[in-house]
């Protein structure tokens, strides 16, 4: 059989979901390229979606199971994995309680299904000790939006904004495919002001960029907010209708003068914050501001980001064409067992000191894990399953997570390869790639759903999500909240209150077109049009207040802004790579080709300073250890003098070893990976 | 014939071109030493420059060439080289103005875009849009386009913004 054919899919190379057309020679996948047809990318592909072929036809591919024994790994059969597995959670949970065991949801093989599969299961058999890697990347953006503006899917409305602001995010390498569509709003005549520490790829789009030191975001914003209300400009019928804490914000702006944030953030904000304003100005409504990972990692990361968001306020673009758009979502049913199953009572690791993160995303904080698994406090966990997610390499502070999970009884990992935390695991499960798995996307600013397809069967003794999770529950007792015979039939049952049918995503291929745009929808929510306490834009939080926080989105400068004489430099970690997603394709040989090493970027003056030539090797040291790398001089204004910055994945010279994994945002409880003192000594 | 055209105002410096283009030139790697297409970025300049060979109408790198290597493509328009016939005597190389030939030290032969036989890579890792594989009136119809927005946004400032949402 050598029949050439071409299926359509999505990409999961990162969580973008591109559409794809695969290339299939008889059962083998010869090429992937981008779909025309689908609206998130137009046919456009970046080089690690097209080499989305190279990591399935990878060797290196896990096929069978794996168990640790005195001798390394052994193959086990699948259903002798499975059983030896539940058996032993059976025995931790009997002998420490439910919640000795967690999940722990990574991102390498799905996100939203995937993750609420993992959800559901660990409620299903008694433990609400979920955890994942939103706790470090994403979460304090929806928890710092969502105090603001209501937990809700809100986005820039970029292809009918006027004006796109992009702060602390470069999208050409971390939402590829939105560079396209920024490019179209420009080609309409919007304006683009990035916001960051580094001049990056999207700074060359830009007709104004702004550069601050880590951490001091919250700063700007709030001269800015000062800067519009000193105007007037400001969308004053919205304001008096739809939000709470106007006055109070007013008044704790009026600080944040062009010296003060001058001083702060490291910008002349005398020329950037009018400039600013006055774009918000002429595009209001259509401003549509997006927030990056750039603002978490710091201290006070959460309160950045409602700075921003009360600027939505402001200005009145909350839900409006072109501005912060809430577009509706397919109406999927919901996987998670939170009202059904609550399991607060059992404490939720990290709950007690991070309430927040877990109202609004019902999560455990994965650092507080590490210290619990090695000390047994509050109580003993002992048993983690792990799909997909490789925290050896991405949670900070990795000797210690490597130390920790290696000291479990019952470490699981599925995943497609051998990563760094699957070394670690007593069974290593394969794990079905997306290219063997048919789940729901949503991509909600243009309201189109996606079936994914399989396009190949997976091998016989590797399963998906599902059919994991649903196996383990049967096998745990907990079989009635696994139902569903197969994904295909889950899919059936998630739709059931959508009005869509699994036949009409089959038949559109390259997505399907659920709803029209519309705007404005808190006009028709009478009494409380937007989801927060108060059923308005909260520019103060009482909330917050109630758990001893302050009500206002304050700036508390980062420790950083006044440097330790030990650890003069500030490190920045995290910046992306577009050949890689996170930890991911390293070890694929032709794309690896592409950056074959980690360096560290650091700023000219600086490298005259310590004498340091491109390609030498420094020290690096925090407070917690010191890795060795090769540094690449940036020049002009690529990065801030006195900043360094260093991209995580790599599993040899592993930034995390010398991330923090003890302080934190006290609001959302994450780590500090954006701003942290570092000494740099030439080798 | 379509071409490789470019908005460089539209260019991030991604290099998502090069990496696919090195990957269909080598086969096994997405190094950007195997890459015809460059992209030339300068942060204290401020500029981001993607070039590609342009496949001249009068293509002095063909009309130099004393081995015959370099011929036009009937179906694509593309200028190519016959790597069997190459005698890496890098006449090509300065004869092109636009420096988008260049040498393989490995196989000592003269390198350049052969458009992927009419589907070019570049085009198709290109995020940003700037890259686009059509006719040449379709670019002057894009550019015009964009040049016409420019000036409506600048007329209606002038005239008091209407919203129509």
């Amino acid at each position: 059989m050598n029949e050439e054919r071409i299926v359509k899919t999505l990409c999961r190379m990162c969580d973008d979901r591109c559409g794809i057309d695969v290339h299939l020679n008889g059962d083998r996948i010869v090429k992937i390229e981008g779909d025309k047809s689908h609206v998130w990318n137009r046919g456009r592909l970046c080089i690690k979606g097209s080499h989305g072929a190279e990591m399935f036809n990878s060797p290196e591919r896990l096929k069978k199971p794996l168990k640790r024994t005195g001798n390394g790994f052994v193959e086990i059969p699948l259903e002798q994995a499975l059983d030896e597995i539940a058996e032993k959670i059976r025995e931790i949970q009997t002998r420490y309680g439910p919640r000795a065991v967690g999940v722990w949801k990574g991102e390498g093989v799905g996100f939203a299904q995937q993750e609420e599969l993992a959800r559901r299961w660990i409620h299903a058999i008694g433990s609400p000790n979920y955890f994942s890697n939103d706790s470090a990347c994403f979460a304090s953006r929806w928890i710092g939006n969502g105090l603001v503006l209501g937990p809700q899917g809100f986005q820039a409305d970029v292809d009918n904004a006027d004006c796109l602001i992009y702060w602390g995010q470069n999208p050409p390498n971390s939402h590829p495919n939105v560079t396209q569509q920024i490019n179209r709003a420009r080609a309409r005549g919007a304006r683009l002001i990035v916001i960051d520490v580094r001049f990056t790829q999207i700074a060359r789009l830009a007709d104004l960029f702004v550069q601050v030191r880590p951490g001091t975001d919250g700063a700007l914003a709030l001269g800015i907010i000062r800067e519009l209300i000193a105007n007037n400009w400001l969308d004053y019928q919205f304001i008096k209708n739809y939000t709470v804490g106007f006055e109070a914000l007013k008044k704790y702006a009026q600080q944040f003068t062009y010296d003060y944030v001058s001083r702060e953030t490291g910008c002349d904000a005398a020329w950037a914050v009018p400039q600013i304003a006055r774009e918000i100005r002429n595009s209001m409504p259509r401003t549509g501001i997006v927030v990056g990972n750039g603002f978490e990692h710091h201290e006070n990361g959460v309160n950045s980001i409602r700075a921003v968001a009360c600027i939505d306020g402001l200005i009145g673009s909350v839900d409006r064409k072109g501005g912060k758009y809430l577009p509706a979502g397919p109406g999927l049913q919901e996987l998670t067992l939170y009202n059904e199953k609550p399991l607060r009572h059992l404490e939720p690791l990290g709950a007690d000191r991070f309430p927040v993160q877990y109202d609004f995303r019902h999560e455990c904080h994965t650092m507080t894990l590490m210290n619990t698994i090695l000390s047994g406090k509050p109580y003993p966990i002992r048993a983690i399953i792990m799909t997909a997610a490789n925290p050896a390499i991405t949670n900070p502070n990795t000797r210690k997570v490597k130390k920790a999970l290696g000291s479990l009884d019952l470490l699981v990992v599925r995943d497609l390869f051998l990563t760094e935390t699957a070394e670690l695991a007593d069974y290593v499960l394969p794990a079905a790639t997306y290219l063997e798995r048919s789940e729901l996307v949503t991509h909600a600013l243009f309201h189109t759903l996606t079936l994914t397809r399989r396009v190949l069967p997976p091998p016989e003794e590797v399963q998906d999500e599902y059919q994991f999770f649903h196996d383990m529950a049967h096998r745990l007792g907990a079989g009635d909240y696994f139902p569903w015979k197969n994904e295909d039939e889950l899919n059936r049952w998630l739709l059931a209150d959508s009005g869509l049918t699994l036949e009409q995503l089959q038949e559109a291929p390259s997505g399907f077109q659920y709803a029209q745009p519309r705007y404005q929808k808190y006009l028709e929510q009478g009494e409380r049009p937007f989801r927060t306490p108060s059923g308005k834009i909260e520019f103060t939080s009482d909330y917050l207040k109630g758990y001893g926080y302050s009500e206002l989105p304050v700036y508390i400068p980062p420790r950083t802004n006044i440097p330790d004489p030990d650890y003069p430099y500030t490190l920045v970690t995290g910046a992306r790579k577009v050949m890689y997603c996170h930890a991911r394709g390293h070890n694929l040989p032709a794309l690896s080709q592409a950056l074959t090493a980690p360096e560290m970027e650091l700023h000219e003056a600086n490298a005259n300073d310590l004498g340091i030539q491109e390609g030498d090797v420094v020290r690096v040291t925090s407070r917690i250890g010191s890795i060795k790398i090769p540094v690449h001089i940036a020049s002009a204004d690529e990065i801030i003098p006195g900043v360094v910055q260093i991209t995580h994945g790599w599993r040899d010279t592993n930034v995390n070893e010398i991330t923090l994994d003890d302080t934190f945002d006290p609001i959302c409880g994450f780590p500090v990976m954006k701003s942290v003192p570092v000494r740099i000594e030439k080798e | 014939m379509k071409m490789v055209t470019i908005l460089p105002e539209r260019c991030v410096g991604c290099r998502n071109c090069e990496m696919a283009c090195a990957f269909a030139q080598s086969g096994d790697s997405c190094s950007r030493r195997w890459s015809n297409i460059r992209v030339d970025v300068s942060t204290a300049e401020r500029f981001v420059m993607p070039i590609i060979c342009f496949h001249c109408d009068q293509a002095w790198c063909m009309a130099v060439c004393p081995a015959n290597a370099i011929s036009r493509n009937g179906d694509t328009g593309a200028v190519v080289i016959d790597p069997t016939r190459c005698a890496g005597c890098k006449m090509c190389i300065l004869a092109c103005p636009y420096g988008n030939i260049h040498f393989d030290h490995e196989q000592h032969i003269s390198r350049k875009c052969d458009l992927c036989g009419g589907d070019p890579e570049c085009v198709k890792h290109c995020i940003s849009g700037a890259l686009n594989y059509e006719e040449i009136d379709e670019l002057i119809g894009r550019k015009r386009d964009i040049l016409d927005h420019k000036l409506a946004k600048v007329m209606k400032v002038h005239q008091g913004r209407t919203d129509d949402e």
